[in-house]
């Protein structure tokens, strides 16, 4: 055996020892230490205690997924995991069976009931963790918490704490080729939040950007990380030698048409009001009312331009399969075997 | 007033998006679904090819049971011969003999994959040994073709060395996933391991109490190749020396695509620490396409090498895998018909005109405040002088 076969066969000696390598250390659960937080409490003194979020690769995937099955309603589910000083971690996540802004009291019981039989259960084969927060999906309108999200997350942080909120936006997801996921937390009633500074923008929906508007300002998003184990990483390495395929036949201007579409009429109607806007300011000329109307106009154009940049990179994808596929060059041909095929595709 | 009214574009904008809502899509659906066909054509060819031509390679390791190819039955001919030489550890083959074809098909979503992995890390994790996990798969069946689409852990008892599944347990988990994905039924069970031997068989014939005719999943944790370790196998019952045996046949599965599965699986394969700000936002987009075109552009390699290799006789002669390549050839251009073109060409007009507008909506706005800036400059120094005024 030469050199690098010695250094191969050691290496993958010592990932195949019993002893678990520090990247799967997260998937053990220590009951006592869990204990001894839940116990202290530091984030009753801190209402912005909570820095960080990570989220594992199956918790993703199983909220992603969920949130697409709803298609456009909205769906909700819980997570499991666990707390670790200022960072939450998400191990495992599962559906409810209840609509996403449920507010009717008997849907709550059947919720309740079904998350105390998954927990046993769960415990039953190995999954310790407790449940730290809830999920749902915005399908088309982006992540950010609604008014009742907000009544919902206040209450939860009262009595389940500590208690994340996690939002996902499937339709979003799927145009823009990316996870569109925000995860939240709630200040208690009448903190002042100190100014943080402008967040990641994102386009909302004419229909619900006052109920954005009134109670942005009464939580903060956590920073989302993600992890995955060992045999995690192994196996999506390998998948990739099978999902290329999928991968290079997606093609997203069909799968986004209508969300497309939907796009740019909610454009067209931003774009009305703030021509009416611009209308009235005419008259005045004062500054305040100025940069209301610039404001308004410049948040069209950068919509208009994410709707357009997301068209573009389907159509992109189109003309490499094109060439890819269907233009041949029917140049070079040294053996007749290769006249055969040109013929076939003029005929 | 100019500004006002380049306004004009929102009936401009809404009229092209109905449009574009009843643009023809047939082509481009056609177009996609030969794309993806090709591909997978590519992939199960050069997957022939690769097994060939590591039988030919002396140094190389015995090649593993066709595991991982998605293809179609037809490629199973082939690869079947190398199933034969599958034998459990601890005596006796519990494979049935190489030839047999399975009787249903299988797409397997790659979250099964994941949560199974997770399953085991977990359990090794807490326990500190790799130990051997047990679960449920759930999915939809349509006839011949099965769909596994999500999996939960099951308990057992070990009784005299033997697994015994809790019954009690699987009928709890069972009424809580009907509540959440009432129209998935359970269609097999999944382990981890190596190759399958009898005492999946005993647990096998637990679950064929519970269901018809179970799959059965196995996924090798342990595994040192780069392919796919999870293998789907059924059970038919066979006579051996003149006693009816139930033996497993192994199935082809083909890896279920949705949309925005893929994009999750794509975003955590790829998630290391991102520091894409500094890259511009098509190389984002372009770089899963890229990886994609790479592997597209190594398997045909592999292939146009298995040609040559065969030409210059240094590999036997296989017809059936020189017949696919030219099936493959001459499925080229995939399609180029005339109202394909003219499709196509309308999509790009569309995607054109969009762009356009947005360029449009940006000019606009760039003139609003140009213009806005321009009337305030002039605009104070008449309006300081009428303020003077009012106040003096």
């Amino acid at each position: 055996m030469n050199q690098s076969q010695i250094a191969q066969r050691t290496w993958e000696m010592a990932n195949n020892m019993e002893s678990v390598n520090a990247a799967d250390e997260i998937y053990q659960y220590d009951r006592k230490q869990q204990q001894d937080i839940l116990q202290a409490k530091p984030w009753e003194k801190d209402p912005h205690f909570f820095k960080q979020i990570k989220i594992s690769a199956l918790a993703l995937l199983k909220m992603v997924m969920h949130a697409r099955s709803g298609g456009t309603l909205e769906v909700m589910g819980l997570m499991l995991g666990k707390v670790d000083g200022p960072t939450m971690i998400v191990m495992d996540s599962f559906a409810l069976p209840v609509e996403g802004t449920e507010t009717r009291v008997n849907a709550q019981a059947q919720a309740y009931e079904y998350m105390t039989g998954y927990v046993e259960a769960a415990k039953q084969v190995g999954r310790q963790e407790n449940v730290i927060g809830w999920y749902h999906s915005h399908p088309g309108y982006g992540c950010w918490l609604s008014g009742i999200d907000v009544s919902t997350q206040m209450l939860n942080q009262n009595y389940q704490e500590p208690f994340v909120a996690i939002v996902i936006d499937p339709i979003r997801t799927i145009s823009s080729g990316k996870v569109n996921i925000g995860a939240f937390r709630t200040y208690p009633k009448g903190y002042k939040p100190p100014d943080e500074g402008p967040s990641e923008y994102q386009t909302i929906p004419l229909n619900k950007i006052e109920d954005f508007g009134v109670h942005c300002k009464q939580y903060y998003s956590l920073d989302i990380s993600y992890f995955k184990s060992s045999l995690d990483k192994k196996l999506l390495d390998s998948l990739w030698n099978k999902y290329w395929v999928n991968t290079l036949s997606s093609s997203s201007l069909i799968t986004n048409a209508e969300y497309m579409t939907r796009q740019i009429f909610d454009l067209s109607d931003k774009l009305e009001n703030s021509e009416t806007a611009l209308g009235r300011a005419g008259l005045f000329g004062l500054d305040p009312q100025e940069k209301k109307t610039e404001d308004k106009l410049s948040r069209v154009t950068r919509d208009s331009c994410k709707t357009t940049m997301e068209a573009l990179h389907g159509l992109m994808a189109q003309v490499v399969k094109d060439r890819l596929f269907n233009q041949i060059p029917q140049a070079q041909s040294q053996a007749q075997e290769s006249a055969q095929p040109s013929s076939q595709a003029q005929a | 007033a100019g500004v006002l009214q380049a306004f004009s574009t929102p009936e401009y904008n809404s009229m092209s998006a109905k449009d574009m809502a009843s643009m023809e899509v047939d082509e481009d659906v056609a177009a996609e679904a030969t794309s993806s066909s090709q591909s997978l054509a590519v992939e199960s060819t050069s997957q022939a090819a690769s097994g060939i031509i590591n039988v030919v390679a002396p140094t190389s390791p015995l090649p593993q049971p066709a595991q991982s190819s998605a293809s179609s039955s037809s490629l199973s001919v082939v690869a079947g011969g190398s199933n034969s030489e599958v034998v459990s550890g601890d005596g006796g083959t519990v494979m049935a003999s190489a030839g047999t074809v399975g009787s249903v098909s299988v797409s397997l979503h790659p979250l099964v994959i994941l949560n199974i992995s997770e399953h085991w890390t977990r359990q090794r994790a807490q326990e500190g040994k790799p130990v051997q996990v047990l679960g449920a798969l759930i999915g939809k069946q349509t006839g011949r073709h099965i769909e596994i689409m999500n999996s939960f852990e099951l308990s057992y008892d070990e009784l005299g060395g033997h697994i015994i599944i809790n019954r009690d347990y699987y009928t709890v988990k069972e009424e809580q996933y009907k509540q959440v994905f009432s129209d998935m039924d359970l269609l097999g069970w999944y382990t981890t391991g190596d190759t399958p031997g009898p005492p999946d068989l005993l647990i096998h014939k637990q679950v064929c109490d519970l269901l018809d005719s179970p799959v059965f999943l196995k996924l090798n944790p342990m595994a040192r190749h780069t392919d796919l370790p999870v293998s789907i196998f059924e059970s038919v019952l066979d006579l051996v020396n003149g006693a009816p045996t139930m033996l497993l046949v192994e199935l082809q599965y083909t890896l279920a695509t949705e949309e925005a599965e893929r994009i999750g699986v794509d975003h955590v394969a790829r998630m290391s620490s991102h520091d894409t700000q500094e890259s511009s936002l098509v190389a984002e987009n372009l770089q899963a396409q890229y990886s994609a075109i790479k592997m597209l552009a190594s398997r045909v390699r592999l292939i146009a090498e298995y040609v040559r290799a065969s030409q210059r006789g240094e590999v036997e002669f296989n017809h059936e895998i020189l017949r696919q390549v030219n099936a493959l050839t001459h499925r080229l251009p995939v399609l180029s018909s005339d109202k394909f073109r003219g499709e196509f060409y309308n999509q790009c007009n569309d995607v054109a005109l969009m762009s356009y507008l947005g360029t449009i909506t940006k000019c606009c706005n760039t003139m609003n405040r140009f213009i806005n800036r321009f009337n305030l400059l002039h605009e104070r120094l008449a309006m300081g002088r009428r303020m003077r005024g009012l106040f003096f």
